[in-house]
């Protein structure tokens, strides 16, 4: 069942955490709700899950094509996954599970042969059949975020919302866990809105991103869209490393014709091209900073000799090995402009 | 006292009650051996003068006349008059204010609304306020002289009395509800059991919701959002999820509200006026047979009290113990 909110607002006080947000995400899809802390998602989120209610006539949520705005969360039916899991610390893990379905009243509630074999399901479905008589407190922070997923999955939600899923994990466990969500997602099919702070999660694996910046959507999208046509000057400072080219820029940037009110370009780092200085082509010279070549990629700081402010550069490390660069050398920059990877992008404001 | 502990993990409920546990510490983090037997022997002398004399004392006063006259002191009429009343009093105002303490704690912690500094204030006014300033309040309300003397709460009360006149002629629990209409037509508040009872609710109801609020707090909102997105409703979440989550803590600020509640003596005082067998609780009673010389009684009496507080720390330490564990 698809999610829409259409114009939601939400201000705390003074502060507008929402300026009239819209979003869509179609049913079965598994989509991200991305942008840096303080831009409104986790907000965004509890106002769809009717945990928070947006500002009175601001706007309205919809699933499918029902109207649940004015509805309690508990009969909205959404599953919500909390950033730091939220497990009742006094139930099993196959009570946590069960609570959903043991709650209901009359004809509602399944009968408790029905509960033990969907609690059996569940725990079958994340994997953790063997854990069923575990306390939350003796399970590792992956586990128990599945053990909240099974949970919000038991009363069989229209909608799966996830805050943070994995912020509160290591960096290694958080790579597991995401591929293992992303096929657990193709398995079931369930409309999902996640939110994150973390870019490379959002762009590995979901469907569509939503990026949000002070309480305004930015751009919605594909991940390839939004990481290679970023719409506006945050999103492209925001995914991923870019550099910011202040004018003037002959010689690094060709060919293009720029108004002369607008005064920055973007560029991504693994965009710039490096050259021995000795090929006399066109482009601005720089010295080198900075080297760091671990890993597969090379990264490299240098100056602008007309004192412009300093580019980042990526190379392939086997590229980087043969130019046997030393810090101080004298090196020619130029941007590899592509007609499919708008990479340049202008704007009239000086950027911060 | 220093228990060398046999294992750390075995952390058995006495001896949480005494360790003094560094067995484990690299030597450098150690200090030398003669301080550490100084601040030992200070610590426990300390102990021992203000702590074990004084309790000593007390159950040897008590006993001081060999265990038939210990027992026989114990069985006088006022004494368990005294008893009886101070258990009644306790019995009411510690529900009362394990209500008011749960309501409090539930609504600073898991709702905002306006106001709710001044309430979290209010809560602790009877920690600043001194106990006979506590019960003067109350004579200042219902006394002679008082904004609503007792004379003036009848007229008020009247329309009751007469439902309640009329419900004992009906025959329907007959025997409270004749003792309700008497009551009513002459309420007596300061110098009876309604006064004693106000003011022991008054300084001791901190207690249960002083407790509460930073566990509370601590706890955070999580658990509650995710019991209502599962369909939970506000009924469900507090006895499925809040209740449980809270129970050591309850448990202890019921202790500690208890103890205060059967020991309180200064607001009690006030608005007693220490009539034998009517309106004298244990600490009051202590003190008139004190002033009457008799102090084989006031000790044994006080004894009472003493075990009393030995119970609700044994109680204390065992929570502790407990939610340590959890």
């Amino acid at each position: 069942m698809s999610i829409t909110a259409s114009h939601i607002s939400k201000t705390f006080g003074d502060f507008a955490a929402l300026d009239k947000v819209s979003l869509h995400v179609p049913a079965g899809k598994l989509v991200a709700l991305l942008g840096p802390s303080g831009s409104g998602k986790t907000t965004l989120l509890r106002i769809i899950a009717g945990l928070e209610m947006a500002d009175e006539g601001s706007g309205h949520i919809l699933f499918g094509n029902e109207d649940v705005s004015l509805l309690p969360p508990g009969k909205r039916g959404v599953g919500f996954v909390f950033q730091h899991y939220a497990l009742f610390r006094h139930l099993s893990v196959a009570e946590n599970i069960a609570f959903g379905l043991r709650i209901r009243k009359g004809p509602e509630r399944p009968s408790k042969a029905t509960i033990t074999s969907r609690v059996q399901e569940l725990l079958a479905l994340v994997q953790l059949e063997h854990l069923g008589k575990r306390y939350p407190t003796q399970l590792s922070g992956g586990q128990r975020q599945r053990v909240a997923l099974a949970r919000a999955l038991a009363v069989q939600p229209k909608v799966l919302l996830l805050d943070e899923p994995f912020g509160a994990l290591d960096a290694k466990v958080r790579r597991d866990l995401r591929r293992w969500l992303r096929n657990f997602h193709d398995g079931i099919h369930i409309t999902t809105l996640f939110v994150t702070h973390d870019q490379e999660e959002a762009l590995e694996i979901a469907d569509d991103v939503v990026i949000l910046n002070s309480g305004r959507v930015e751009q919605v999208g594909s991940p390839q869209e939004v990481y290679d046509r970023p719409a506006t000057p945050f999103v492209h400072k925001f995914l991923g490393n870019v550099n910011q080219i202040l004018l003037p820029w002959e010689g690094i940037i060709q060919g293009t014709k720029v108004p002369v009110e607008e005064n920055v370009a973007f560029v991504r780092p693994h965009d710039i091209e490096l050259l021995r200085p000795e090929t006399a082509q066109p482009g601005a010279l720089a010295t080198v900073l900075d080297l760091h070549a671990a890993g597969p990629i090379a990264k490299i700081a240098a100056k602008r000799t007309d004192g412009r402010g300093i580019i980042d550069i990526e190379l392939p490390r086997a590229y980087f090995d043969q130019l046997n660069l030393r810090e101080g050398d004298t090196i020619l920059l130029r941007a590899r402009l592509e007609p499919v990877c708008q990479t340049i992008l202008v704007t009239k404001p000086p950027m911060t | 006292m220093k228990t060398k502990n046999k294992k750390s993990s075995e952390t058995g409920f006495f001896a949480t009650l005494f360790t003094v546990s560094n067995s484990g510490e690299p030597q450098a983090r150690r200090d030398p051996t003669w301080m550490r037997i100084l601040l030992s022997i200070i610590a426990f002398s300390f102990l021992f003068g203000f702590l074990f004399v004084p309790l000593i004392a007390v159950f040897s006063e008590a006993l001081s006349n060999g265990w038939r006259v210990y027992c026989a002191l114990f069985i006088q009429e006022d004494a368990l008059a005294a008893l009886r009343l101070s258990l009644l009093t306790a019995a009411i105002a510690v529900p009362a204010n394990v209500l008011f303490g749960v309501a409090a704690a539930w609504a600073i912690t898991k709702f905002d609304f306006k106001g709710k500094s001044i309430l979290v204030t209010l809560i602790d006014l009877p920690f600043a306020i001194s106990p006979v300033i506590a019960g003067l309040v109350f004579v200042l309300i219902f006394g002679r002289h008082g904004w609503l003397p007792e004379q003036e709460l009848g007229n008020f009360l009247a329309p009751l009395a007469a439902l309640s006149r009329k419900a004992a002629d009906a025959g329907f629990f007959e025997d409270i509800f004749r003792a309700l209409t008497s009551w009513l037509d002459e309420p007596r508040i300061i110098f009876g059991v309604p006064g004693i009872v106000l003011a022991t609710i008054f300084v001791s109801f901190p207690f249960v919701a002083r407790e509460l609020v930073p566990l509370m707090q601590s706890q955070g909102r999580d658990e509650e959002y995710a019991a209502i997105t599962l369909g939970a409703n506000g009924w469900q979440t507090f006895w499925r999820v809040t209740l449980p989550n809270i129970k050591w803590g309850l448990f202890y600020g019921i202790i500690l509200c208890n103890a205060r509640a059967m020991g309180e003596f200064g607001a009690v005082s006030v608005v007693s006026g220490k009539i034998r067998s009517e309106t004298n609780t244990l600490p009051l009673h202590v003190e008139i047979l004190y002033n009457e010389y008799n102090s084989a009684a006031a000790f044994a009496v006080a004894s009472l009290l003493a075990m009393l507080a030995i119970v609700t720390l044994g109680l204390k330490s065992f929570v502790e113990w407990k939610t340590t564990r959890t």
